[in-house]
């Protein structure tokens, strides 16, 4: 039965919201502010219904003591010395010439060209197929598609939607669930682990192949009518 | 994760976007969704991709040759030779084409990270480039008071401009380069002897190369174009290379003869065959009367104690060979020396240099046609208000150094330790002294020690073991990213001036050194900012090359942009440039006879003076040899993976004889031992794998450099990129399958090791060049 274009409009409303809060996370260490903000009653219950409740270390600290640590964290797993997890789809799946893990790779230019195909360009020298980068482009597509929706133009939606498939199936679920694996290991705090397991969940879950039985469930549970 | 309902779903939905809320929506596209496009736009899918290409200058080695980039989709996909360039005539050796490598290098750090844990501990934090640069202008502003507490160690001083601007800007003399760890022995024999830092042998018209502890096939200050020029003059012009060294290596696999020499001994060589030109009346009188300050008679006198049979017993190399190759270099014209490291790098490296160049001298191969040539390069401007070195100090002009050429770099960081100055702002810009220099643990406890140094800033492309110490790290755009104009001295012996523009933009928050000099200037203000008021790079770069008219007639900075390069299309070598005006020496002449060397009490004649490590040694010690490959630059190229794929190892080469003696076999696992009596440090070691080779020699043991990091990011560590378990068809790539990373097999994980970390911190008493040769080591089984 199909929903009515209310509720797939705000379906893809929180896609685009879930995807935005994800590449935030992933794109830079978290300010006070953002660290205030996820220790919020309405996110934690959310969280906690999803099974991704944050540990005692997140929501035991103090809001400026948790950014400091977090910051740490962030820098310690992205961008200095530490587990050097470089969230990159290049890194992951080296691509034809790559001859190995780099940045700038083959999947890197397919990124770029897929965000030239749907109008979206990026300053000079942002790496297109940053983890942060790519669940952005979801979260835009995705907001794009709610505002589509809500305009009643159901076919330039439709589009988007298949432009989300294409892109996540092409891309983000080749890699995200594998990077996403790295960062739940690597990670101390529960906050990036989370965030990790959300990324992994959701991108399975919003694109994953429809016979993989629990991807199945999770589809039709995201699609079932509330 | 479980299963979420939709209901979870919107609630997570609802909730992320209060989130969102909280702080200024900053997306990293340039276009919004209410513009975005639902597919369909037109895009070039086929392989005949549009490709642009843009000129360049290589950084991967000193040698500064013109490159090609070419780009595909923003991004380089190859790095060529530039066929327009005078130096290296489109060629370009597998370091210049690896530079894609480094540029993206999945370890480049690529935002500024701020150290928040104990020195040297790894725990960083990232933050923006405004913080960045307050913070480090804070601490220079504090250290205004003393201007010369700030210390700037730079790799490449002569080229680093920008450097040497920023430092005197603030009012320290302190700019330092990293030469005497290369060839400051050279540059101050050369400079004492004629009055120019550096020679240029002619190979491209030489028809006899003596070549003394160089490996110019594999490494060389011009290496393609030398390299190039060598072997064009050996095939087009039948000219002969005869070759001394301790090791066999690809420039002897190209020589008419190789002569194994003790190592330490090779100027008794180069004098005893100055000494047989003489006696024999092979010398060039005209020259030596006219250009030198020493009389033929004197040189007869003064050379008499290096008899062929002297050398013999001392060096190995037999009396005959030195006599019949003295003859050939002094009968065959043109003819030249070719010199490096096995005979520079020495305690005696000055006079080792001095006694080399003697042969020249005397056969009147002076900045001749296919003879030695002074380096030919043009002089860039220091744009206006140009800043003066205020004054020298104990790191510029060491006590202990009389005719040090930019300071010796090994020294340095004791020189803090041992409290000769002191310093507040340690700015560390592409120099990596932990791998580097001589005693590399010594220079790690005092980069760790916060009342030494107490803040470091490292500007970098890359974490390595120096940076690893930083207070704060800001990331600089590599070379390919990177603007500025360089000069070096050409092998063709036609100046010219070579262009670094950006291939690509510098990746995500790195910057070039140009902007970060100018944007710190800005912010410590107090009269330093004037020197940086410049409104773009261009403006910069144009000030840089206005002196030089021709190539302002030429079309300047566009006409660089578009070729890469310039020298003067009508210009020929202008052989014999000192006939007008002399030599640049106090007494205008080619000083054989050195005053300054007097005054300072050192012998003033080129002489050879033995390594006092050396008489001492017994029977199972052996002369450490470190030694350069055509496949890495020291400390700068082990991120590069082609680069890796085929050398990141340095087994240690033992003669067989040698091995027997000490019941080594092939491939047995031993270690070297640095005893404490050969240098002023503790007793260290390192451990190799043997490899027995006749191509060294019995008394040597020798490892190449440019490995075993303990701290260069992953590649250089030969760590896997651990992703093989995502299904892709590209890891059935058979280049895939040959990399060896991750095998971890070997000794120190199969990335070789660093031997120069237990080499002590001893330089040539004249020129301050690094003793990196007159190592001695005990080699034991493990």
């Amino acid at each position: 039965m199909m929903a009515p274009a209310g509720a797939e409009a705000e379906m893809a409303a929180a896609r685009a919201a879930v995807y935005g809060l994800l590449a935030r996370v992933f794109s830079a260490k978290p300010s006070v502010e953002l660290v205030k903000a996820m220790k919020d009653r309405s996110m934690s219950v959310s969280l906690a219904a999803c099974g991704l409740a944050m540990d005692e270390d997140f929501t035991g600290a103090a809001d400026a003591v948790l950014a400091q640590s977090l910051a740490e964290e962030y820098t310690r797993l992205f961008v200095g010395p530490g587990p050097r997890i470089a969230a990159y789809e290049s890194v992951y799946l080296p691509g034809e010439g790559d001859r190995g893990a780099r940045l700038w790779g083959a999947a890197t230019v397919a990124v770029d060209r897929f965000y030239r195909e749907i109008g979206l360009e990026l300053p000079e020298g942002r790496i297109p197929d940053h983890l942060g980068i790519e669940l952005e482009a979801m979260a835009l597509m995705a907001g794009a598609e709610a505002e589509r929706l809500l305009a009643g133009d159901e076919e330039g939606a439709g589009r988007l939607s298949i432009m989300q498939q294409k892109f996540c199936q092409e891309h983000l679920l080749r890699w995200v669930p594998a990077v996403c694996g790295d960062i739940e290991q690597e990670a101390r705090s529960s906050f990036y682990k989370s965030m990790a397991v959300l990324a992994a969940g959701l991108v399975e879950a919003v694109c994953g192949e429809g016979d993989k039985s629990g991807d199945k469930q999770e589809e039709e549970a995201l699609n079932e009518n509330a | 994760m479980r299963t979420i309902t939709r209901r979870d779903f919107l609630k997570l939905g609802a909730a992320s976007t209060a989130v969102l809320a909280i702080e200024a929506k900053l997306s990293p596209f340039a276009k919004a969704a209410d513009t975005l496009l639902d597919g369909g736009r037109s895009v070039n899918r086929t392989s005949g991709l549009p490709r642009s290409f843009l000129p360049s200058t290589c950084n991967q080695c000193p040698a500064g040759c013109g490159t090609i980039g070419y780009v595909e989709e923003s991004r380089v996909v190859k790095i060529g030779g530039n066929p327009k360039h005078i130096s290296n005539q489109g060629t370009l050796c597998a370091r210049g084409q690896a530079g894609i490598n480094a540029l993206y290098d999945p370890d480049r750090v690529l935002k500024p990270l701020k150290r928040t844990g104990p020195r040297g501990q790894g725990q960083w934090t990232e933050i923006e480039w405004d913080e960045a640069l307050k913070t480090v202008a804070e601490k220079m502003t504090a250290a205004k008071r003393n201007p010369s507490s700030l210390l700037f160690l730079t790799n490449d001083l002569e080229n680093d401009a920008l450097g040497r601007r920023f430092t005197y800007a603030f009012g320290s003399p302190n700019a330092v380069g990293a030469a005497g760890l290369y060839d400051a022995n050279k540059k101050v024999a050369t400079e004492l002897t004629w009055g120019a830092a550096g020679d240029m042998p002619d190979v491209g018209r030489s028809k006899y190369m003596l070549i003394f502890g160089a490996n110019p096939l594999e490494n060389h200050p011009s290496f393609c174009g030398f390299a190039r020029r060598l072997i064009d003059s050996t095939t087009q012009n039948q000219g002969k290379v005869v070759l001394f060294d301790v090791r066999l290596n690809n420039t002897s696999a190209r020589s008419n003869e190789v002569h194994f020499v003790n190592p330490g001994t090779m100027a008794l060589v180069a004098l005893a065959m100055a000494n047989v030109i003489m006696q024999e009346g092979l010398y060039d009188k005209d020259f030596i009367e006219q250009w030198t300050n020493v009389t033929p008679a004197q040189l007869v006198q003064h050379l008499a104690q290096y008899t062929p049979e002297r050398a013999e017993a001392e060096t190995g190399v037999t009396a005959l060979v030195i006599r019949r190759v003295a003859a050939e270099f002094a009968n065959t014209k043109p003819a030249t020396t070719v010199t490096d490291a096995t005979l520079s790098n020495f305690s005696n490296g000055v006079q080792n240099e001095r006694a080399a160049m003697l042969l020249n001298i005397i056969t009147g191969n002076i900045d001749n046609r296919g003879g030695l040539c002074l380096p030919r390069q043009y002089d860039l401007g220091n744009p206006d208000p140009a800043p003066v070195q205020p004054g020298t100090s104990v790191f510029t002009t060491p006590d202990n150094v009389p005719y040090a050429f930019q300071q010796s770099a090994g020294q340095v960081l004791r020189q803090i330790k041992e409290h000769k100055a002191s310093v507040s702002v340690l700015m560390s810009h592409q120099f990596n002294p932990v791998y580097s220099s001589p005693d590399g643990g010594l220079q790690a406890e005092i980069l760790k020690d916060e009342t030494l140094i107490p803040y470091h800033v490292a500007v970098t492309p890359f974490i390595d073991e120096t940076s690893a110490y930083a207070d704060i790290i800001l990331p600089e755009a590599t070379y390919l990213e990177n603007s500025e104009v360089e000069v070096r001295p050409s092998p063709e012996q036609v100046p010219y001036v070579s262009l670094h523009q950006p291939v690509v933009p510098p990746l995500e928050s790195s910057r070039s050194f140009f902007a970060i000099a100018t944007e710190l200037a800005a912010a410590v203000k107090g009269g330093m900012e004037q020197y940086f008021a410049f409104k773009s790079v261009d403006e910069y770069l144009k000030a840089r090359i206005a002196p030089i008219s021709g190539l302002t007639k030429a079309g300047g900075l566009d006409y660089l942009k578009q070729h890469g390069v310039w020298y003067d299309p009508k210009s020929r070598p202008n052989y014999a440039s000192y006939t007008a005006g002399g030599f640049k020496t106090p007494s205008g002449k080619v000083e054989v006879f050195s005053q300054r060397l007097t005054e300072k009490g050192f012998n003033p004649l080129p002489s050879y003076e033995p390594i006092q490590n050396f008489r001492e040694m017994g029977q199972n010690d052996l002369v450490l040899t470190i030694f350069d490959t055509a496949l890495h630059t020291d400390g700068l190229t082990a991120n590069c993976m082609w680069l890796d794929e085929i050398q990141h190892n340095n087994p240690a080469w033992i003669n067989p004889e040698t091995a027997t003696r000490l019941g080594i076999k092939e491939g047995d696992k031993i270690r070297l031992i640095r005893t404490s009596k050969s240098g002023d440090a503790k007793e260290r070691s390192v451990e190799s794998v043997a490899f027995i080779s006749e191509g060294v020699h019995p008394s040597v043991i020798a490892l190449a450099g440019g490995v075993g990091h303990s701290n260069y990011g992953r590649v250089a560590a030969g760590e896997k990129f651990d992703k093989t378990e995502i299904e892709t068809p590209f890891l059935q790539d058979p280049n895939v399958d040959l990399i060896w990373w991750g095998e971890k097999t070997g000794i120190n994980g199969g990335i070789g090791v660093n031997a120069k970390q237990i080499i002590p911190i001893s330089v040539d008493s004249i020129g301050g060049g690094v003793a990196w040769g007159d190592v001695v080591v005990q080699v034991a089984r493990i």
